[in-house]
């Protein structure tokens, strides 16, 4: 991790380091439907970011003491890959990130993914994060939210999620590891976009009210993208298939 | 005209009342990717699991006996299915056997009681995706119907996705049952598989 003795310089000519302004976003690329063994599933690119996100369910709750009678329960692994990125995750199995990352994501979709109609059923969600680059949190969600529809588990929105935070006084968006590393906030946001309602906020670092009010309208901002993409997604697997 | 949506999406600006939607304020948004159809104001469902209704024909596989005519089938993953025979149906069914019965009631919706149960001999079993079930029995029956005529195979098709099938063209049958799973969301479908299985008759009389 970064400590501010060593800290590089991230802004250099008023440009990112790789020469993305301050509220722009990393190349996003999404496909729905790439796991034929689960009942949906996507992979996605979000710079260096290399996602695959998959949903079984609804399905058997186990252990049977867990099954919820009035609903399904959600499950979350979010777990890295021990080849995903420089040391730090090069072991396998949980770690404290990981438990509390899969947390967060559970309670997520907690709130948007409608449980009433499979009670005692389980709905699991696998984020496997194949290379990282900072913001795996985010792109992780974002993922899983289109594994979620391409499952047809009943939703009430197509969740999206992403990061903003400060580098000096300058608000940014979208950090890659370097920035995470170094910067003066990290603060990743997941946001239902029919009310740009917060699902999940998280913030290391520090920011005034003001900064973090612009964070959150770059977010929104930057979310019409990233829905956008995620419905393409979604709407790409029903385009082509027609025989002869 | 139909339309891909997405979950929430927003169907309407008013309140109506239609499957796989739910209300959000003065608004109705879909819950589901599926494809909206203005004209009957419903949401079809193209990916997910089946809901159980009484009514329902299912295909299930018998997997427990109990005593006294007791069954424990095997619907889907997430349903189970008990039969309680009549105790002047003498029928009885073995471990394995695969049945076709009729939802009488459903039990916190994931048990299935069913009724009117009949025994399907020999055949073949596949499984599609239950969503696409409705299409490929089609408007009063109308795909179905084409699919048996055209291949002469006898097929029994459940509404929990598994598809019973027997006869001497069971192939066909089944290129033309996985086909119709596959473009379920495309329209003119029963004209296509209309000529895919006449060419593959026309093939088989050449030769």
């Amino acid at each position: 991790m970064g400590s501010s003795l060593n800290k590089p310089e991230l802004i250099v000519n008023g440009k990112r380091l790789d020469g993305r302004d301050f509220g722009e976003l990393r190349p996003i690329k999404i496909e729905a439907g790439v796991l034929k063994n689960a009942d949906g599933s996507a992979y996605l690119e979000w710079g260096n970011n290399k996602i695959l996100a998959a949903v079984y369910g609804p399905r058997e709750a186990t252990p049977k003491h867990l099954a919820d009678p009035g609903k399904a329960i959600i499950k979350c692994r979010y777990q890295m890959a021990p080849f995903s990125s420089l040391g730090e995750h090069n072991r396998t199995g949980p770690n404290r990130r990981a438990t509390e990352i899969s947390k967060v994501i559970r309670e997520v979709f907690e709130n948007v993914v409608i449980t009433s109609d499979f009670p005692g059923s389980e709905i699991d969600i696998f984020i496997e994060i194949l290379q990282g680059d900072g913001g795996t949190r985010a792109a992780g969600l974002t993922a899983a939210s289109v594994a979620l529809a391409n499952a047809g588990i009943k939703m009430k929105d197509l969740v999206y999620a992403v990061s903003a935070g400060r580098i000096g006084d300058h608000v940014t968006l979208d950090f890659d590891m370097i920035e995470d590393n170094y910067s003066d906030a990290d603060m990743p946001m997941a946001i239902a976009p029919r009310n740009n309602e917060l699902l999940l906020l998280q913030m290391d670092g520090g920011l005034t009210i003001e900064q973090f009010d612009e964070a959150v309208k770059m977010a929104i901002g930057a979310g019409k993208t990233i829905s956008a993409l995620q419905r393409d997604a979604l709407k790409r697997v029903y385009e082509t298939k027609v025989s002869q | 005209m139909r339309e891909i949506v997405l979950p929430g999406t927003a169907i309407s600006d008013q309140r109506i009342s239609a499957e796989n939607t739910y209300f959000d304020g003065a608004k109705t948004r879909s819950e589901v990717v599926g494809l909206y159809d203005s004209a009957h104001n419903e949401v079809i469902q193209l990916e997910g699991r089946w809901k159980p209704r009484p009514g329902d024909v299912v295909v299930g596989i018998v997997e427990r006996v109990g005593r006294n005519g007791v069954y424990g089938i095997s619907l889907t993953e997430a349903v189970d299915g008990l039969l309680i025979q009549d105790k002047y149906d003498n029928a009885r069914f073995a471990v394995g056997d695969v049945i076709e019965a009729e939802i009488r009631d459903v039990e916190h919706k994931r048990l299935a009681v069913l009724e009117r149960p009949k025994l399907l001999r020999a055949g073949s079993l596949m499984q599609i995706k239950a969503v696409r079930v409705p299409r490929l029995i089609g408007k009063a029956n109308t795909m179905i119907t084409q699919i048996i005529e055209l291949t002469g195979c006898n097929i029994i098709v459940g509404r929990n996705g598994l598809v019973w099938m027997r006869g001497s063209n069971v192939a066909a049958a089944t290129a033309a049952v996985l086909t119709v799973e596959r473009e379920a969301h495309t329209s003119g479908l029963t004209e296509r598989i209309k000529s895919m299985l006449e060419k593959i008759n026309g093939n088989e009389s050449r030769t």
